[in-house]
Parts: C-alpha cells; sequence; structure tokens
C-alpha cells in the first residue's frame, strides 16, 4: 500500500503537485486522468524517485520513501517511450535488472533464463527473445518494456501514458492484455493517461488530475455518473457544459434560461450527451433550450447530433441506435432540446458539485 | 542548363584543384623516398630508383655518411606520451560532458575554461609552462611538463566530442535501468558507456593524434628527451635526406593499417547485426 500526502513540486514558481493526497491500495489498478500540464507525469516521476518533492510525504507499507533513491524504491516504471536499451537482445533487456540490481541480484544464469522466458511468456513474446529490439514492432516494443519491468517483480507498476504510441487496433488489444497481465501476477498498476476513455476502460478505480491537485477519486462509474467538479466533467468528454450565473432560482446562460432546485447558486451546467431529449416542446416544468440542427455523426452503434444554441454554443445530443432508429434533421432546422431535471449536474462558485438535496449556498 | 553546366565544370576543377594540394605533398615525398642512396638527396630527378632510404632508415644499411634518424626512442616517447594522454584527456572529457548533462551554477565559466585550453596558441603556453617550471624549479620532461599541457591542450577537444554525444542521448534509458534497481554506477558501466562508446573512440582518436604531432607546447616543455615531432624538426636543421621520406611513407602505412583495422571491425560488425536482421525476417516468415 502506498499512502502519498501533501505532495508538492514546482518548476520555476509555477506548481506542478500542489499538495496532493492519495492512497493507493494493493492489487488495484488504478487510473489516472488528467489533461496535459495537469501534472500526471511529475507526480509519476516524484512517486518513482526520479524528481524531488518540495514538500510531502510518500510511504510504502508503512516505509517513508520520499528521499530514497530511485533504484532502492523497488517500483516498476514503464515509459511512454519504451526506453529500451538499445544494445541488447530483447532477452537481455528483460533480464537486465533481475542481473544486475542492487538488491537480490539473480547471479545463475539458468535461473535467470528460466524466468525471462516465463515472462517472454506472459506478455506474449516467447521465442522473440534473441532478436534485437531496433527489429522488433511498435506493440512488441510496449511489451519488451511490460516485462522488463515486471519480472523484476515491483511493488507498484507506474505506466506512463503506456497506449499513447500505439495506433488504435493495437491499443484496444493491450488494453485487455494489460489487464490480463496485472491481474495474473497481482501487482498494482498506476496507470497514467490523457485519454478519458482509456482511464475509464481500465481503472478499478479513477483518479483526476486537475492542476495538479487530485480531484476526484472514485471507481471510472462514479466519475463518469458523477463528476466532482466542472471540469471533471469536461475531461470525461460527455457532457454538455453550459456556463452563466443563477438569477432568480434560475440558470442563466446566453438566451437560456434553465430551471433549478430551490436555493441551489450554480455557476456551472451540465448534462449528459444521452440525456438530452430532441422534440418540438418540453414537458412542463423540464429545462429546454432551442437549436439549430447542424450536423450528425454517425458512430456505428450510436449517433451524434449537433445543434447550435441561440447564442452560438453546441449541444450534442447522444442516440443509442439499439433503442431508437437514427433522426433525419434539416440543416438549421429548429428543434427543443430538452432533459429530465434530476439529469443535470450542478456546479458552484469554486467549481466543485453542488447538490440539491444538500441545498447549496444562497 | 548552360549555367549548370560552367558550375559543375567549375567545381570539378575546384575539387581536383583541392585533391591535388591535399595529396600532392605526400605523392612527392613517396617518390622521393625512393631515391638512390646514398649520394640521392631530396630533389628530383630521381637518379636511380631504389629502396636504399628505407633500409637506412630500418638500420639494415650500411654505414654512410648521413647519420641514422635519431627517432628510435623519440618514436617511443611519443607514442607512450600520446597513449597516456589520450586516456586522461578521454576520462576527463566524458566525465566533465556527463556533469554537463545537468545545469549547475557557473556551468557556463566552467565551459570557457575547459575550451580555453584548445584556444590559448600554443607557443605561449608551452613558453609560459616552461617559466613557470623554471620559477618552481621543477625540471621540464617529456613525461611531466609537456604532459600536462598535452591534457590541457587535447581535454577540450574529447570534452566537446562527449558533449555532442550527450546531447543526442535518450537519458531515459538510464531512468529506466535505475527504475529495475541498477545502481547509477553500475547503469553507467552497463547501459551509458556501451551507448555511447562510439563518442568515446573518436575522442580517444582526436586526443591521440593531437597529441602525436603537437609541436610547439612540447617544444619549449619537453627538456632534453625529445619527441617524434621535435626529433624529426631537429635533423632539419642539419641536412635532409630522403631518409626522413621514407620514415614519412612507412608512418603513414602505419596508420593507414590501423585506419584498415577499424574499417574491417566495423564492416563485419554491421554484417552480424545485418544477419541477425534477416534471421527475423525468416522466423515472422
Amino acid at each position: 500500500m502506498m499512502e502519498i500526502g501533501g505532495l508538492s513540486k514546482s518548476y520555476d514558481g509555477r506548481p506542478a503537485i500542489a499538495d496532493l493526497d492519495l492512497m493507493v491500495a494493493d492489487d488495484e489498478y488504478l487510473t489516472l486522468l488528467g489533461p496535459s500540464g495537469s501534472g500526471k507525469s511529475t507526480l509519476l516521476r516524484l512517486i518513482a524517485g526520479l524528481e524531488r518533492p518540495d514538500r510531502g510525504r510518500i510511504l510504502l507499507n508503512g516505509e517513508d520513501i520520499t528521499h530514497k533513491p530511485a533504484h532502492l524504491r523497488g517500483l516498476g516504471f514503464v515509459q511512454q517511450n519504451y526506453a529500451l536499451f538499445p544494445h541488447m537482445t530483447v532477452a537481455q533487456n528483460v533480464g537486465f535488472g533481475l542481473a544486475n540490481r542492487l538488491v537480490d541480484p539473480v547471479t545463475d544464469p539458468a535461473e535467470l533464463g528460466r524466468r525471462v522466458d516465463a515472462m517472454l511468456d506472459l506478455v506474449g513474446l516467447s521465442g522473440l527473445g534473441g532478436r534485437m529490439v531496433s527489429q522488433i514492432s511498435g506493440g512488441q516494443k510496449q511489451r519488451v518494456s511490460l516485462a522488463r519491468t515486471l519480472v523484476t517483480e515491483p511493488r507498484i507498476c507506474l505506466l506512463d501514458e503506456p497506449l499513447g504510441a500505439l495506433d488504435a487496433n493495437l491499443r484496444e488489444r493491450m488494453t485487455v492484455e494489460l489487464r490480463r497481465i496485472r491481474e495474473t501476477l497481482g501487482v498494482t498498476f498506476l496507470h497514467v493517461t490523457g485519454n478519458e476513455a482509456e482511464a475509464l476502460a481500465m481503472g478499478d478505480r479513477m483518479i483526476v488530475l486537475d492542476g495538479g491537485r487530485a480531484v476526484q477519486v472514485a471507481p471510472p462509474d462514479e466519475v463518469f455518473g458523477r463528476p466532482a467538479t466542472a471540469r471533471v466533467a469536461r475531461f470525461v468528454n460527455a457532457y454538455n457544459l453550459l456556463e452563466g450565473e443563477t438569477r432568480d432560482g434560475a440558470f442563466v446562460s446566453g438566451a437560456d434560461r434553465l430551471p433549478l432546485p430551490a436555493g441551489v447558486h450554480a455557476r456551472a451546467y451540465a448534462v449528459r450527451h444521452d440525456a438530452v431529449e430532441i422534440g418540438d416542446q418540453a414537458p412542463e416544468g423540464w429545462p429546454a433550450i432551442e437549436g439549430r440542427f447542424v450536423t450528425a455523426e454517425f458512430l456505428g452503434s450510436r449517433v451524434l447530433y449537433f445543434f447550435q444554441r441561440r447564442d452560438g454554443g453546441i449541444i450534442e445530443v447522444e442516440r443509442h441506435l439499439s433503442q431508437s432508429d437514427p433522426l433525419r434533421f434539416a440543416q438549421g432546422e429548429a428543434r427543443v432540446l430538452h432533459w429530465d431535471p434530476a439529469a443535470a449536474h450542478l456546479f458552484g462558485e469554486d467549481g466543485r458539485r453542488v447538490d440539491a438535496a444538500q441545498g447549496g449556498r444562497a | 542548363m548552360h549555367h549548370l553546366k560552367f558550375l559543375r565544370g567549375g567545381l570539378a576543377v575546384y575539387t581536383a584543384l583541392f585533391i591535388a594540394f591535399l595529396y600532392g605533398p605526400f605523392v612527392v615525398m613517396g617518390i622521393l623516398s625512393f631515391q638512390k642512396g646514398p649520394e640521392g638527396g631530396p630533389q628530383f630527378p630521381i637518379l636511380e630508383w631504389s629502396t636504399y632510404w628505407y633500409r637506412h632508415v630500418l638500420g639494415f644499411a650500411p654505414p654512410s655518411r648521413v647519420a641514422p634518424l635519431p627517432i628510435g626512442e623519440a618514436l617511443v616517447r611519443s607514442l607512450t606520451l600520446a597513449f597516456a594522454t589520450m586516456v586522461v584527456s578521454t576520462v576527463l572529457g566524458t566525465l566533465t560532458a556527463q556533469a554537463f548533462r545537468e545545469r549547475f551554477r557557473g556551468s557556463g565559466l566552467v565551459f570557457y575554461l575547459v575550451v580555453l585550453g584548445m584556444i590559448v596558441p600554443g607557443v605561449l603556453l608551452g613558453l609560459g609552462m616552461a617559466l613557470l617550471a623554471n620559477n618552481l624549479g621543477i625540471d621540464r620532461n617529456w613525461w611531466s611538463t609537456a604532459f600536462v599541457l598535452h591534457v590541457v591542450y587535447t581535454y577540450p577537444f574529447a570534452f566537446l566530442v562527449m558533449l555532442a554525444i550527450f546531447n543526442r542521448f535518450d537519458r531515459s534509458v538510464e531512468e529506466a535501468s535505475w527504475m529495475l534497481g541498477v545502481t547509477p554506477a553500475r547503469t553507467f558501466r552497463k547501459v551509458t558507456f556501451p551507448m555511447i562508446f562510439p563518442g568515446v573512440l573518436s575522442a580517444m582518436l582526436f586526443a591521440f593524434t593531437l597529441s602525436y604531432d603537437e609541436f610547439p607546447r612540447t617544444l619549449f616543455t619537453a627538456g632534453s628527451d625529445v619527441t617524434m615531432p621535435i626529433a624529426i624538426y631537429g635533423t632539419f636543421a642539419v641536412e635532409i635526406h630522403p631518409n626522413l621520406f621514407a620514415f614519412g611513407v612507412l608512418t603513414t602505412l602505419f596508420s593507414f593499417a590501423l585506419l584498415s583495422v577499424y574499417g574491417i571491425l566495423m564492416a563485419l560488425s554491421v554484417r552480424r547485426a545485418r544477419m541477425r536482421a534477416t534471421g527475423i525476417q525468416e522466423e515472422i516468415a
């Protein structure tokens, strides 16, 4: 188990990680989602020991490792660019850590070979051990990089955008593979990514990093269904996010007025793409916005419709084709977009979620 | 098109002249080294073709009025000095370049201090070193005062070569090794060094050749036991015989032999890598 407390790091006075707290459990797949510049690579490098924090502590199984050198931490780190040793074969790359590490090196060649072969099997590279790393494909390099780290049995394996450099097809296969390998070994993965779909699909838990802070730590379905801040709602890329202010018990954004629960004061209003309905008229008391049809995007099992609001903003509406037939609209056709008031997510002055039940602030 | 033809012709002439001036002296030296001896002098025409001067250099010729070249000991000294300089300068240059991978306080100043060694005119440096040694009562020797100046002179070259190598070096590879539990020292030996080795080789070649034919710094600081370039210069002062040319041809051939061995080794390693690559293609098929 790893505990991080009050971790801070700034570069030239600009904070990259600000007072971050985090708990990483044993045997879990944790994904860390953050836009570029959110400090996610910095966090990983701080945990790995490749950067020194300005403040804060990192405890690994109760031991303070904040100032321990990287090679004594017993953590694994799979780099984004793979960083394979170019002058070695695949098998030499995988066996390098085992044979050369300071603590408990494996000196028996037979034992080394056996463990390297077993690991190559696990990542699906059996028989490729004799190749030079310049002579294998990108996906294979990714697996070598992973195997090289996992064979040393790290206490936690840090992965820096491991799928970022792979093409879409390979990425989907590796997604499944990564989960399988992790479950086989029972090692904790901390997987950093800028891709919301990857973070949602892979993690047992998910951390959303924003401005150097963990703004939400929760299972993916909760991050997706109940984003903690307006910016989280933006990162998961499934919400229409309206900005405006509360006046006379209603949310005013541009030319539109949306009813609010009593006593709630919101600055941002989010509604999921698939919660919006398209019609001629909204049911009594439902929030509604008038939009002119711009275009539709066919995505196989679902269709995204784009409507333009009176003040120019775009509202996206998602409809699953398993539940309804595709709709046809004329260019510029005006429709009333409406949704169940319960589908509204409201965010206050500080960007944090405000719930009707809590009453919010007056 | 017409212009292009003209330009091409011009460039061809330019290149021909360049090559003529580059190799002309060597060709002349090569021809004159086969002059008849011991009567023939270092000028045309060739009285009669002979290998007399080669035998003279190697000590097989019968004694004559031309004294043998005093190069035996000087050559050993020069090679020893060049080798020691090469080792020290390459190690220093590599370590300094390694330090410059991180920005540190005063790095700009240190950079110029190191590079100063190759900018300051050699004659001044040699003279200065000689005066300093005299004032401090230190004997001037090829292995002490001259050696120090050789290192001062070649170290910046080795440093700059290694700096260029480290500029292109991907440090995430080292980080990967540390994260596998390998100490920084072992990482340097097992990962960094093999990757920068071609650069180290270039730095070594630079340091060796620069030291081997260094003249002005050595002239003032080597004391009475001189190095090769100075020994040869010393024979100019008396009279020039074609045995110098024969010696020049022999050293050049020696250099070519070394380069050929280097080239063959490189070619072999490239072929091995390619064979491994084709072996893989068969595996895929």
